[in-house]
């Protein structure tokens, strides 16, 4: 082993850094870090550190992307509720209209590395109360216009669902303001 | 001995250029494991070329630990379209 060969193997080190910061998914991001991790792990082995390589292989990349996975896993997620008959939703049950619906959101999510996770509910009052207590981000519910309408609290989903679906979205705050109102007029003129 | 450290090394290459390129995750997932197995035998051949038993008893425990890692990403990875 002379210096070259040691040159050559510690040169691969910033090689895969450049590539892990130039990645846009957070999930190939992770795959890249086991990479950054294995060959960080050759490269303190090829200087003597034998102990510092062995805590890379096991903390810095074992634990740390596994941690990482679960972590991006449960937060890049919108959770959509629905009103369904069974406990839970399969593909074939689906409405025509439905399918379609997913398939548009989950398009416009994608492009943010967020995935669709669908919560079910026996009615619709349950519905509104999950949303109300922040259990859902989101709401579908059938509507006069299109089929479906989304109702959404946060207010970066109603901008991406607005730009990018053709189904009607609205903000969660106008749909009660305009309840609220309906009720004042209903009791002012009964 | 030289020649042999610097083809494992092009060789390492390979599957670098794969992760980097490819943008299906189990296409880099198998880079990833291609890698993680060919710097735990560097790190083997290493140990071998300096008579040095302590690298040689890491690169055993890393060459072993990579596949593991791989298997927990993988487990999570695939539950990812999953509703």
């Amino acid at each position: 082993m002379n210096n070259t060969d040691i040159l050559v193997i510690v040169s691969l080190l910033p090689l895969s850094a450049l590539m892990l910061v130039l990645q846009v998914n957070p999930y190939h991001a992770l795959v890249i870090r086991g990479i950054l991790g294995a060959v960080a792990a050759l490269v303190y082995a090829v200087l003597g550190a034998a102990d510092v390589a062995l805590t890379e292989a096991l903390v810095g990349t074992m634990l740390s992307i596994t941690l990482y996975a679960v972590a991006v896993r449960s937060s890049l997620v919108m959770r959509l509720g629905v009103v369904t008959e069974g406990e839970t939703l399969s593909e074939e049950e689906m409405p025509e209209g439905f399918g379609q619906l997913l398939s548009e959101l989950r398009t416009a999510l994608k492009k943010y590395h967020v995935r669709l996770e669908l919560v079910c509910y026996v009615n619709e009052e349950a519905l509104e109360q999950a949303l109300q207590d922040h259990e859902v981000h989101g709401t579908c519910l059938p509507s006069e216009i299109k089929e479906y309408q989304i109702i959404t609290r946060i207010e970066r989903l109603y901008e991406i669902f607005q730009a990018d679906t053709t189904f009607p979205v609205s903000r969660w705050e106008d749909v009660v303001a305009k309840k609220l109102t309906q009720q004042a007029e209903l009791s002012l003129n009964p | 001995m030289n020649l042999m450290l610097l083809a494992m090394l092009l060789a390492l290459l390979i599957p670098m250029y794969e992760a980097w390129q490819d943008d299906n995750i189990w296409q880099k997932m198998l880079a990833f494991a291609s890698i993680a197995t060919k710097t735990s035998i560097l790190i083997l051949v290493v140990s071998v070329l300096r008579d040095d038993w302590m690298i040689g008893v890491v690169g055993v425990l890393i060459l072993s630990l990579g596949n593991a890692s791989l298997m927990l990403l993988a487990q999570i990875i695939k539950r990812l379209n999953q509703i």
